[in-house]
């Protein structure tokens, strides 16, 4: 292969997707926390903050079906943990703690990634049917109420879910900036330097 | 007679003057007087309860409830209430078990405790045997025309049932799952829930019950949906302590979660609410009170850990972020002093037609291309 050309990593599916999730996750979670527990100094309108929370949870909701959408299409499982990722973790971990100097060998993600990815997916599904839940409460889905085991506890999982969130984002954040910048610009432009 | 509708706005009417039973007992005393409807007797056994729902009773007026007792309703046994004690008044319950079955409405109160086949809750004497509350209402209760469940602890188990739950108790629905509770929850039950609730059985029968049983004449909306505050809600100005007089949203309401109509129907004759003077609604209407509603003064409850701890969730919120940053700072300066983030950042920011490897220099920290010389 021609040493000299550039791969492409990220198609546009996937660069849209990113971004319009990120920006939704970081809406999402930020109206949560006010909604939580609304700061004082703030004081936002509070009907307001919750058209927000409720917008861009919606939109998360859609620029995730459109990533698993375009994920059956292309057939893609780059982000979906193997039976070998468990290995690879430890792999992974020993190099973010500076056991070895370099990444087990992997593909397009790393162990760590796939874990992280893949977990987003799920915790966002799970907020987002207690999000919805609550929104109607006691009206619909009256089922999710009675499996969690009331409003109270709903309210719990959706602020630790936000809590997971904030904090694997940050750790995202960090890596992303500091492992591999070319990596960063793939998400886009869409490409990303060949290895030699 | 008073129709099913005009009943119904009634019980509007009079949570927003206050006044309800007096609103309906005129027709249903003229209904009874023609013959319309007859008095339906009243069984009231009282498993593991403080009286509070009894005492709660008590508060109604006008007409007191002692009028309700013998003109309105035809009330038969109550520990509380009744004149007669012993086995003369035993037998009262005995007699309209064995005389009107399927006739007589069943009014639970208290939780049904459960540890040791509920010999930690007896309520009655037969032929020298002490009789739990377990057996007594399971028994009367299959041979109710309605049992209603008043109360939290008859309801879904209130504070006897709270963690770590000692006496295994429970709710009235869990020990009489063929059959439907109409529950009247509170702790206590407004005394026009209540009667609001025998009224309707009484004259139209079941009333429409919510997802858990509850009536929704009374349950059928969010405290915070009706309530006085929610201005300020909505603006976002809230009291930082008890006794303020704005939203009590963040000292741990649970208005949003609670279904009740005390906004508007208040309590101690129409006279105040909780949120009325400035302390937190405690939810508990709510199935699962008081655990999931505790601490009182707080958003959520706390987590409990193995070992008998809880931490509040703003603390677990605060440790995991704190954690985070704090690994996120360590993994940087030693990525700084290995030198790692240098070796990143040139490897993957370098102008080269494809991605160069790096050597290290001599000197410490510093890195160089290898193509180049
Ligand atoms: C990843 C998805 C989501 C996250 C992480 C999230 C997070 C949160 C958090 C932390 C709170 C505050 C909980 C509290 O402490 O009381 C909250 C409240 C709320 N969220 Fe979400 N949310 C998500 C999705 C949704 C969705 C999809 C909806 C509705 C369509 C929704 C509707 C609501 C509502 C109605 C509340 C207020 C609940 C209350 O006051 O008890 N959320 N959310
Ligand atoms: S005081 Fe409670 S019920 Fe009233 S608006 Fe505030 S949160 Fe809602």
């Amino acid at each position: 292969m021609d040493k000299n050309k550039v791969t492409p990593t990220q198609p546009l599916v996937v660069r849209i997707f990113h971004w319009g999730f990120a920006l939704s996750m970081v809406m999402i979670v930020l109206t949560g926390f006010e909604l939580h527990s609304p700061f004082t100094f703030l004081a936002f309108n509070y009907g307001n903050v919750f058209v927000v929370h409720m917008t861009f949870a919606w939109l998360a909701l859609g620029f995730v079906s459109l990533r698993i959408v375009d994920a059956f299409i292309r057939k893609d499982t780059s982000f979906i943990p193997k039976l070998s990722d468990f290995r690879g973790f430890v792999g992974v971990l020993a190099y973010y703690l500076f056991l070895r100097d370099s990444l087990p060998p992997g593909e397009k993600y790393n162990s760590g990634q796939k874990f992280i990815f893949f977990s987003w997916f799920i915790v966002f599904a799970v907020a987002t049917l207690l999000g919805i839940a609550t929104y109607f409460m006691g009206e619909y889905l009256v089922w999710v109420w009675r499996l969690v085991g009331g409003w109270q506890i709903v309210r719990t999982v959706k602020f630790l879910a936000a809590v997971y969130f904030s904090a694997t984002i940050l750790v995202h954040i960090y890596l992303s900036f500091t492992e591999d910048l070319s990596r960063l610009q793939a998400m886009i432009t869409g490409y990303e330097r060949q290895e030699p | 007679m008073l129709s099913r509708r005009e009943f119904l706005g009634l019980v509007f009417k009079g949570a927003v003057l206050g006044n309800f039973i007096n609103l309906v007992a005129p027709p249903i005393h003229q209904a009874l007087a023609q013959g319309e409807v007859k008095k339906i007797p009243v069984l009231m056994i009282e498993t593991g309860t403080c009286t509070g729902d009894s005492i709660s009773l008590d508060n109604i007026w006008p007409p007191t409830f002692g009028n309700i007792l013998t003109n309105l309703l035809d009330w038969r046994y109550d520990w509380t209430m009744m004149q007669s004690q012993g086995s003369q008044a035993y037998q009262v319950l005995l007699d309209t078990y064995t005389k009107n079955p399927y006739d007589y409405i069943l009014i639970v109160q208290g939780t049904i405790v459960h540890r040791d086949e509920g010999n930690y809750n007896h309520v009655g004497l037969e032929d020298g045997r002490l009789v739990t509350g377990l057996e007594l209402v399971r028994r009367l209760g299959l041979k109710a025309k309605y049992v209603v469940a008043i109360g939290s602890c008859a309801t879904f188990g209130g504070p006897p049932a709270g963690y770590p739950n000692p006496t295994q108790s429970t709710g009235v629905q869990k020990i009489l799952p063929e059959r439907r509770v109409i529950n009247v929850s509170g702790c206590p039950a407004h005394p026009d829930w209540t009667m609001g609730t025998l009224f309707h059985l009484a004259l139209y029968g079941e009333p429409e019950l919510d997802k858990f049983g509850r009536p929704k004449m009374f349950y059928g909306e969010t405290i915070h949906n009706n309530c006085e505050r929610r201005r300020y809600y909505d603006q976002g100005i809230f009291a930082t302590d008890i006794g303020q007089k704005e939203c009590l949203y963040r000292v741990g309401c649970k208005g949003p979660v609670t279904y009740a109509d005390c906004p508007i129907r208040a309590w101690n004759d129409h006279i105040n609410w909780p949120v009325g003077c400035n302390s937190p609604c405690i939810g508990c209407t709510e199935p699962g009170y008081p655990d999931i509603m505790e601490p009182f003064t707080a958003h959520l409850p706390d987590i409990p850990f193995p070992g008998g701890t809880k931490i509040t969730t703003n603390n677990i919120g605060f440790g995991v972020l704190g954690v985070t940053s704090a690994a996120i700072t360590g993994h940087m300066a030693a990525s700084l002093y290995k030198g790692r983030l240098h070796k990143n950042l040139i490897k993957s920011t370098a102008k080269a037609k494809h991605r160069p490897s790096v050597m290290k220099a001599k000197e410490f920290h510093t890195y160089r291309l290898k193509h180049r010389k």
